[in-house]
């Protein structure tokens, strides 16, 4: 074997590498020199032909020359010679001029004469270029004042619209009949009645059909509409002036162009994927839907919200102000769809996504919202399901939902294992499979984004599952667990509380879709877990006020170190720290004692070598990686004599069992609560009403996770207030600092009568009532009673202010109310349940004040007085304080009757009444 | 017709029933009866939204002629003028009792914190002290944090009425942190005050404290370190108890062979509660939260809330136990007080018993008078010494007058008090 035939090998290969190169490097050039938008045309093509030498094999002695229509540039001393190569430079179809390349001297044969096939192309791609350059200046600069190309240099006054009608009929008459046919429409709806005469001219004849078949007819009668159009402008000039006639001249020749990506948007044939391209299309050509007219413009924004996000009209009418069409060419490059998908993304997708471009668009809070970050996200659209189902036969789960709510509940698990032994779609693999490229092993949460959200609120979304993945190991590790952990959330559609509630609202039938959210988790590593330094959920409308100072538009933050899903859920055990954006001075917990009590002492965190979701002890965290942390000092505070301060250095080492959860640091010394007070106030009034955000922060970034229009677990929801009530059956009324809340069928009421309970003699027996109460607490049935006081409910000064009683007394009640009488001219504060408010608040326990001295306020005092007192027979050993603990069953009082307390904020009033149980109408 | 609960007419009533004993002349009793001044004042504060709010606060003195007077301020929104009016008396009797020269004050601002920003309570604290900055300081009248008044609460008042007196006045207030003129040893004193007493309570009944076991309700402050000081002594704590916040009840935790208070410390979160799995796995048994009263030991400390020895629970109370130490305020309800009583068992009453607090405040305040701070075994040896003869003093009464411990401790202070306003010649 000779070792010289590889080496001329690689030289050759070389050699080529080389030319390639010179040849790309060139085309760049070109490119570079193309883009350049304030360089004239005459600049251009000098430049141009200085660079293209460079791209041939033989530079030094190569010349290049280009001429448009009447311009022509070459090299300096150019020298034609028959060594030479060109390719016309065509404008919509027509050659408007050349490119040429000139070698001085003979060189050997290559593939045509002595030049390459890969020069040929290159000579071509430069024309082409420079062609499409022509275009874009042509209808560029017609625009605004230039005729065309040949008379670059004169420049004329700007907007005469002649010369593009002009330039119109000359280059694209089909455009030219369009666009007259768009200002006669335009100037029919202004009312201008000569216009209206020439609307029957363009009868039968639509632009469409006007290029098909038929060719001679088609002309003809193009010549006759060309007549047309100049009779269309002819009445424009009349009626508009100049600049107008060209502005809507070039927001029309712009629609245009973007038509291909209305039709594929409006086509309810074409798949996700189709009209993904198109957007890749409309990307690529450099459009951009603010310079289309307003109509295509909506037209396309309202189809594509429609297309990708929801049916839902009221999202979609703030959709379009604020989601352009950019903005879909991000999301549609993390969509993973089945083929001819026409799927959604679901409630809490495009919600998210709806958010995030309210908050970056608005310019007024930019300081504020400019850095609220979004994690990395990808979504499976709402029929990934479907497709899920059918690829593996489940179609007969489809009418299990009308089964026996029973026999659902006892299925679910078998469901559950059914769908994660199951299978996805190649096309869904691939979609996860890259999902994973991009996110890496960065940990992730897959959260549902349901169909039905659009339709019931979010009440809803808490049914389906949000699961969270460590995402670690190899990459097919890493795709089992996400498809298994997708294949589990598609399972909790048929689980038995979704379908419960479904029933219960008549939502059965509904065809039930769910998008999938792929997120990455905010937060960092430390030790073996990750977690975000803090999380939590805030409300435009505060339903928990702890203090009549505070508004309910004030809003609500609740916050909690570590991932938000213990701020989200009630926790029994633990408790988010709370704050009112609005006011942010007034705090629940006043007191040391108060604030280290009602801290977050848990937290949960993704363990990275477990893989596991997991909650842990604030205080072992702190331990083993506490300030690791980024951000752990603006979370935590130190707790010594007495006294709360923020952790210095050295408190780390020393102080570290001391440490508490008090976000002080946060909420004084950062902007996050203005950050959230602007954003919620943003939100809320993009959308129109009151909304609700989840968020997170890894300590350096505010990331905003999910917005939704604010709505209520069952026990928060509002419900209006009936009309007519007999004043004979209300109970109770409250006119002030009213939360939503609706507490359906009370069966007791027990009544601590003011009077009776301040003519108490002394302090052991006012201590009894309370004991008393403790004592009804364990004996009524849970949440099926109402606590009525007078003045603080577990006050801790003064007896007289309150019935003493500890939490765990009052904690089966379902609505604890405060009546403020009138004593000597002055009514008490009421407490508003501070005691032990944020108990109140984790156990969905509703508060109410009542001022029955108030005008116009019905208190049935009389009623909760005379009715049958059943207190000896509940508590027997308290019989002797009949006088003044009042317990009333209210069936047995009324015959049949139950208590019913409806709440409604907006109005501010609830009322406590009498009606029959549910099932009958009130009377 | 039953008239309403008041605290001042329940006070004035046990000051009564003690004045008979001790037989006072009409004059004394009709100055000791009520405050000798009261403040009531309107405090202006601009509020965060630039409005004024003007909040109603007041300080009653009720009697100086032992020293200056001390006492805490309330915040609170139903402040009621009686209710201080009795606070105040409390605190002379209080300070009398361990035999400390301090008279009783007592004041408040009516407002509720929970409606107040930060800066708003500062402009409250700030406001009142410019109210009555001529007649409080360190040698008229020493406020300290009360309900829902916290240190920082004192700093603020503190710096205010050094501003206005122009100088350093630390003993202006107590309840301050230590390093801004605290005093070391408050934590450990008012649970060290009761096993003081206690220890010398044993003496006077001829038991060892070797041999005696006790059962704890509670594991806050006063219990843990009354815990660590009694088995110190080399007593033996069979049990303490602690409030379950999961649970929403309380639970005992019993190791007959004795609680180790460190290891239950280390199990214990930042408010008391004992993780009752990991007491599981040390050992300890879970009982029920009454649990603790029926223990089969020779002293019983309710360290936790009010009312917990009931009439009820009272039964409950083995032959053996021979001493109650009241280290909680008012664990024991007169129906209770009265079945003690009877089963003669010796009450170490809680005004005597948890008076260490007190008397740490009135260390502080010489401290900050003098400007020399003591070492915490100065501080605990020489409340040692207070408690010890305070407690020699009532039990000498008891016995000499045929008295039961809760009335010879109130007679006691009453007497000195009576007696300091005579020597003055008030009366």
């Amino acid at each position: 074997m000779g070792g010289s035939r590889p080496g001329v090998e690689v030289e050759r290969i070389l050699e080529a590498l080389q030319e390639r190169a010179k040849e790309l490097s060139c085309l760049y050039r070109v490119h570079e020199i193309c883009n350049h938008a304030d360089a004239s045309l005459d600049e251009v093509l000098r430049s141009v032909v200085e660079v293209l030498p460079h791209g041939w094999q033989h530079p030094a002695d190569c010349g290049a020359r280009v001429q448009v229509e009447a311009t022509v540039c070459e090299t300096p001393g150019l020298a034609v010679t028959p060594w030479a190569q060109s390719a016309p430079i065509r404008v919509q179809g027509e050659s408007v001029g050349s490119v040429s390349v000139f070698y001085g001297k003979a060189f050997p044969e290559a593939d045509e004469g002595p030049f390459l096939k890969e020069e040929r192309k290159l000579l071509e791609t430069v024309a082409e270029r420079l062609g499409q350059l022509l275009l874009q200046r042509h209808l560029l600069d017609t625009l605004q004042t230039l005729p065309a190309p040949a008379s670059l240099p004169s420049r004329r006054p700007r907007g005469d619209w002649r010369i593009i009608v002009d330039f119109l009929r000359k280059t694209d008459p089909h455009l030219l009949v369009r666009v007259s046919r768009r200002m006669i429409n335009h100037l029919c709806w202004n009312g201008v009645a000569a216009a209206q005469d020439l609307l029957p001219k363009f009868a039968g004849t639509r632009p469409g059909e006007v290029t098909d078949e038929n060719r001679p007819i088609a002309r003809r009668s193009l010549e006759s509409l060309r007549g047309v159009a100049e009779e269309a402008f002819r009445i424009a000039a009349e009626h508009l002036s100049s600049e107008e006639i060209v502005t809507l001249i070039q927001k029309w020749i712009k629609d245009e162009k973007a038509g291909f990506l209305t039709e594929a948007v409006e086509n309810q044939g074409t798949s996700l994927t189709e009209i993904a391209e198109a957007l890749g299309r409309f990307q690529n050509a450099g459009l951009e839907d603010v310079e289309l007219s307003r109509a295509i413009q909506v037209e396309l924004r309202v189809g594509l919200a429609r297309r990708f996000l929801t049916d839902d009209l009221d999202f979609i009418n703030t959709a379009k102000d604020y989601i352009e069409v950019r903005d879909f060419f991000d999301l549609t490059r993390r969509v993973v769809c089945p083929p001819r998908s026409h799927g959604r993304l679901g409630g809490k997708g495009s919600g998210l996504f709806l958010a995030t471009q309210i908050a970056r668009k608005s310019n007024e809070f930019a300081d504020l919202l400019g850095d609220i970050r979004v994690p990395k996200t990808w979504y499976v659209t709402s029929d990934g399901i479907l497709n899920f189902i059918e690829f593996n036969e489940l179609e007969d789960l489809y009418n299990r939902k009308y089964l026996e709510i029973d026999q659902v509940r006892r299925e679910y698990p078998h469901v559950v294992q059914v769908f994660k032994n199951s299978n996805f779609s190649p096309e869904i693999v691939k979609g996860l499979s890259l999902a994973l490229d991009d996110f890496e092993d960065h940990p992730l949460v897959v959260r549902s984004s349901s169909l039905l959200e659009d339709r019931v609120g979010a009440a809803f979304s808490g049914k389906y599952k949000s699961l969270f993945l460590a995402n670690q190991g190899t990459k097919s590790e890493r795709l089992a667990a996400l498809m298994d952990a997708v294949a589990e959330v598609y399972a909790s559609v048929f689980g038995p509380d979704p379908i419960e509630y479904r029933a219960e609202r008549g939502l059965l039938d509904v065809h039930e879709e769910m998008g999938i959210l792929v997120q990455e988790v905010v937060g960092t590593r430390v030790g073996k877990y990750f977690l975000p330094t803090f999380a939590g959920v805030a409300f435009s409308n505060n339903e928990f006020r702890w203090s009549a100072r505070i508004r309910r538009e004030d809003g609500l933050v609740r916050l909690v170190p570590g991932l938000g899903t213990r701020a989200v859920d009630r926790v029994a055990d633990d408790y988010p720290v709370l704050v009112a954006p609005g006011q942010p001075g007034l705090r629940v917990n006043v007191t040391v004692d108060e604030i280290v009590r009602y801290s977050p002492r848990k937290v949960d965190v993704i363990n990275l070598e477990s893989r596991t979701f997991e909650t842990v002890d604030l205080a072992e965290l702190i331990a083993c990686c506490g300030p690791d942390l980024p951000g752990a000092g603006d979370v935590l505070s130190v707790c010594e004599d007495d006294r709360l301060h923020r952790p210095m250095l050295v408190d780390w080492e020393t102080k570290r069992n001391r440490l508490v959860a008090t976000f002080d640091g946060l909420l004084s010394g950062t902007p996050f609560l203005a950050r959230i007070r602007t954003l919620l106030k943003l939100l809320a009034e993009a959308t129109g009403g009151p909304v609700d955000i989840e968020f997170a922060s890894d300590g350096k970034n505010l990331y905003l996770l999910q917005c939704r229009p604010q709505s209520f677990a069952d026990a928060e929801a509002s419900e209006p207030i009936p009309r007519d009530l007999v004043p004979a059956r209300v109970v109770f009324e409250a006119r002030k600092f009213v939360s939503h809340g609706r507490v359906p069928e009370l069966t007791h009421i027990v009544y601590v009568d003011p009077d009776g309970y301040h003519a108490l003699p002394d302090l052991a027996s006012l201590k009894r009532v309370g004991r008393a109460v403790g004592r009804l607490n364990k004996a009524l049935p849970k949440r099926r009673f109402v606590l009525i006081g007078p003045g603080r409910w577990g006050s801790r000064g003064d007896v007289k202010l309150g019935v003493p009683v500890g939490y765990s007394d009052i904690n089966n009640t379902a609505v604890l109310v405060e009546v403020a009488r009138r004593r000597g001219g002055y009514v008490p504060d009421l407490s508003f349940g501070t005691h032990f408010f944020q108990d109140l608040v984790e156990a969905s326990i509703r508060y109410l004040p009542l001022f029955p001295d108030d005008p116009d306020i019905l208190f049935g005092e009389d009623f909760l007085r005379t009715a049958p007192n059943s207190l000896a027979e509940l508590a027997p050993e308290f019989a002797d304080l009949d006088g003044v603990v009042r317990v009333v069953d209210v069936p047995r009082a009324t015959n049949g009757l139950v208590l019913r307390v409806v709440m409604d904020a907006d109005a501010d009033r609830a009322v406590g009444f009498l009606s029959p149980p549910s099932g009958r109408p009130a009377g | 017709m039953k008239s309403a609960f008041n605290p001042f007419e329940m006070a004035q009533a046990q000051f009564d029933k003690s004045a008979d004993i001790l037989g006072l002349d009409p004059p004394t009793r009709d100055l000791l009866r009520f405050p000798l001044r009261e403040y009531h004042f309107a405090i202006p504060v601009k509020m965060d939204d630039g409005k004024v709010r003007v909040f109603r606060g007041f300080r009653v003195q009720h009697n100086d002629a032992r020293g200056p007077s001390k006492g805490g301020i309330r915040f609170h929104p139903q402040e009621t003028v009686d209710t201080v009016r009795a606070l105040a008396m409390w605190m002379t009797w209080k300070c009398a009792v361990v035999d400390i020269p301090l008279g009783g004050a007592k004041g408040g601002v009516i407002c509720d914190p929970h409606n107040l920003s930060a800066r708003e309570q500062e402009g409250i604290c700030r406001g009142w002290v410019r109210q009555v900055a001529k007649n409080v300081g360190p040698v008229q009248d020493v406020p300290a944090p009360d309900v829902m008044t916290t240190p920082q609460h004192m700093l603020w008042m503190l710096d205010e009425w050094e501003l206005i007196h122009g100088g350093k006045g630390p003993g202006f207030i107590t309840g301050k942190p230590v390093g801004m003129g605290g005093s070391l040893g408050r934590t450990e004193a008012t649970g060290y005050g009761v096993v003081y007493t206690l220890r010398e309570a044993l003496k006077r009944l001829g038991l060892d404290v070797t041999k005696t076991k006790a059962a704890m309700q509670g594991f806050g402050n006063v219990a843990q370190y009354a815990v660590r000081l009694y088995q110190k002594l080399g007593g033996k704590v069979v049990c303490v108890s602690s409030w379950d916040q999961a649970d929403q009840t309380s639970y005992t935790f019993r190791k007959l062979d004795g609680v180790d208070p460190d290891a239950l410390l280390a199990i214990t979160d930042p408010f008391g509660g004992i993780d009752k799995k990991r007491a599981a796995q040390l050992g300890y048994e879970v009982l029920p939260g009454e649990a603790w009263i029926e223990q089969d030991v020779d002293i019983l400390m309710p360290s936790a809330l009010e009312n917990q020895v009931t009439g009820e629970t009272a039964k409950k109370i083995k032959d053996r136990v021979k001493v109650v130490a009241e280290g909680a305020n008012g664990p024991t309800t007169p129906e209770a007080d009265k079945l003690l009583q009877e089963r003669g068992i010796f009450v170490i009453p809680d005004f005597l018993a948890n008076a260490g607090g007190v008397t740490c405040s009135y260390f502080e305040q010489v401290q900050c008078n003098m400007n020399y701070y003591w070492e915490q075994e100065e501080v605990l040896a020489k409340l040692d010494t207070k408690m010890t003869s305070a407690f020699r003093a009532v039990a000498d009464l008891a016995a000499s007058r045929k008295l039961y411990m809760r009335d010879a401790a109130y007679v006691i202070a009453v007497s000195r008090v009576a007696k300091a306003c005579h020597d003055r010649g008030w009366v």
